[in-house]
């Protein structure tokens, strides 16, 4: 019985379970995808096997943080709900971003841009069992160690299911009134769904402001951990999403404290 | 790092043999009036052998150097065995300083000791040549001997250490070449330039007569003493001048260090910004730098201390009920608890 209990909980670290990480913000432009997009690009760095996958349908973008133009990208996430494709023709390998000759250990789930597509959707629905499978696929057919799944802002349906999904949440939140209520509400939101794990990225925050005596306040206010501060970069803003700030200022600030919340959240 | 026995035995004894050769190279240029202590360039071997290897490879270079030299000059290998150990003795205690306190000299106080180091053990080279002639050999009269042996004895090993052995230990890079070694080695080069070219006029002016009349002799000898003297009394000047200039800039390094750890209290920058000169200028300067930086962190921090997380905690279980009231978010959470138990 015990033998069977350290199996399960993945006692060699090796072989550890896959984990679903979502990333979700109560507000949109709080740097969701950006923050996804570097944690899952140091992750693969560090010899994981990561995979994202970009369930903001409404409004997807990830995409192009991974030079991943549509045109290549025939199947998407919403080919996959349809039922018009399995799953594993709608991973891309973009490997290619962490360096030249890279592959196979970076992938992405696009979602379609094409606005039919959107609206069909958003309009029909899908159900979380499908979506688990569909992942839970992916993970197995891919080898996955990490999935993250980018999220549309906001608590909508399709929000509320890959909360529910997750394994680990991250909430991001800028230091601003207008995402301190909001915020809360997810949180709490997030409890009832038995989230198991559950942390707070405080985003764009004033390099001054950056520190513990913040990390402990949004800690109190929300009674959940901060995985971390991740102060404002002009560097992110100069990169304009043409790029990953992990790789292109490995050494800067931002980057430092990115890997500080990947030590936390996989720890 | 400590080098083997065996290494200090090989070094002393290969500078020794140099040092034994040069002995007798350099007696040809005899100093007038002391036929027997000469030039002695050669004395910066043993005190830079202690200095750079060991103290002992210094004792080594001296005694077993003098000896040799003495051996193949003639006069006997043991005959004057004190000064042996006169010449021991002053490769043995500059290594003491150099070897075990001063590894690399970078502060105008460490080139300070390490001179005075190089005078002192001439002198006590000399004073323990001179104690063991009265107690065992008997060669010397007094107070005859006193000009003719054992002044010049102390004063060309002395002035020749205190000149030479710098420059071995610069090309040793054993010199860290800092603001304030740069200007005590320009000070001292310049000191001594005028006070050689001084003594060496007026050595060259006299030269007839201290050959032909020995009256004269003492009063050369009474003037290289106030040449010494003048040097020493130079060095020790020019080492307060120079920490006038150094000691300033190391309490503005040090105000710097403290402002970077985040501490804004300066006291021991007060001494330096009382001056009126520019490290005065500077001082005050960086004196209303850290007062900037100290209101601006101070601001920082006010405004961390006055950010609120405000949320509205009925606003809050409202929306959350709204949502998880929900016949979709029941379903959804039954289904999540299901996958999530499997």
């Amino acid at each position: 019985m015990q033998c069977l209990f350290y199996t399960a909980a993945g006692f060699d670290k090796e072989d550890a379970m896959p984990e679903i990480i979502a990333i979700h913000s109560f507000r949109g432009g709080t740097g969701k995808s950006n923050t996804t997009a570097n944690l899952a690009c140091l992750l693969a760095r560090q010899g994981r096997r990561v995979g994202i996958v970009d369930t903001d349908i409404q409004s997807p973008g990830i995409h192009v943080l991974f030079n991943l133009d549509p045109k290549d990208a025939p199947h998407t996430l919403n080919d996959f709900l349809w039922g018009k494709c399995d799953i594993g023709s709608a991973v891309y390998d973009v490997s290619r971003v962490l360096g030249a000759g890279k592959k196979d250990n970076l992938f992405l789930i696009p979602s379609s841009i094409r606005t039919g597509d959107i609206a069909r959707v958003l309009h029909y629905g899908y159900d979380i069992n499908l979506l688990k499978e569909g992942y839970q696929k992916a993970i197995e057919q891919f080898a996955l160690d990490y999935l993250f799944i980018d999220t549309h802002p906001g608590l909508n349906e399709e929000t509320l299911m890959s909360i529910a999904i997750a394994d680990t949440l991250l909430i991001l939140l800028r230091p601003d009134q207008q995402d301190y209520q909001g915020t809360a509400v997810t949180v709490e939101v997030s409890r009832q769904l038995d989230v198991p794990r559950m942390f707070l990225i405080v985003n764009k925050v004033p390099a001054a402001l950056a520190g513990d005596a913040l990390a402990a306040k949004v800690t109190a206010a929300y009674n959940c951990e901060v995985a971390g501060v991740l102060p404002h970069a002009d560097e992110m803003m100069a990169l304009g999403s043409s790029g990953l700030f992990c790789l292109a200022h490995p050494d800067a600030a931002l980057g430092r404290a990115l890997e500080d919340i990947l030590r936390r959240i996989t720890a | 790092m400590n080098p083997g026995a065996k290494k200090i035995l090989l070094a002393g004894l290969t500078f020794a043999v140099v040092y034994g050769l040069l002995n007798n190279v350099s007696s040809i240029f005899l100093l007038p009036s002391a036929p027997i202590i000469s030039l002695r360039p050669q004395i910066a071997l043993p005190m830079a052998a202690g200095i750079l290897v060991h103290p002992l490879a210094g004792l080594i270079t001296g005694f077993a150097g003098n000896m040799f030299g003495d051996a193949i000059s003639g006069l006997g290998a043991f005959q004057f065995w004190n000064w042996h150990i006169a010449n021991g003795l002053m490769g043995w205690i500059p290594g003491l300083v150099g070897y075990g306190g001063i590894r690399r000299i970078g502060t105008v106080r460490e080139f300070g000791i390490l001179q005075m180091s190089l005078v002192g053990a001439s002198a006590a080279g000399v004073a323990a040549a001179v104690a063991l002639d009265v107690l065992f050999i008997h060669l010397l009269t007094f107070p005859s001997s006193f000009p003719s042996w054992i002044l010049p004895a102390f004063l060309t090993d002395a002035v020749n250490g205190f000149i030479l052995v710098p420059v071995i230990l610069l090309l040793a890079r054993r010199i860290r070449l800092t603001l304030e070694t740069r200007t005590i080695l320009m000070i001292t080069g310049l000191l001594l330039v005028s006070i050689l070219a001084t003594a060496g006029a007026i050595t060259w002016a006299v030269l007839d007569d201290l050959v032909s009349h020995s009256a004269m002799v003492e009063n050369f000898y009474i003037a290289a003493i106030v040449s010494v003297l003048l040097l020493i009394a130079g060095f020790i000047a020019a080492i307060i001048f120079v920490r006038k200039v150094t000691d300033p800039l190391a309490s503005l390094a040090h105000a710097a260090q403290a402002v970077e750890q985040g501490n804004y209290d300066l006291p021991g920058l007060a001494g330096v910004s009382a001056r009126a000169d520019e490290l005065g200028r500077l001082a005050r300067i960086f004196e209303q730098m850290a007062g900037k930086v100290r209101e601006r962190e101070k601001t920082l921090q006010r405004q961390v201390d006055e950010l609120k997380i405000i949320i509205d905690r009925e606003k809050q279980a409202q929306d959350v009920s709204e949502i998880v009231e929900t016949e979709y978010f029941r379903a959804l959470k039954e289904k999540a608890r299901k996958f999530r138990e499997t």
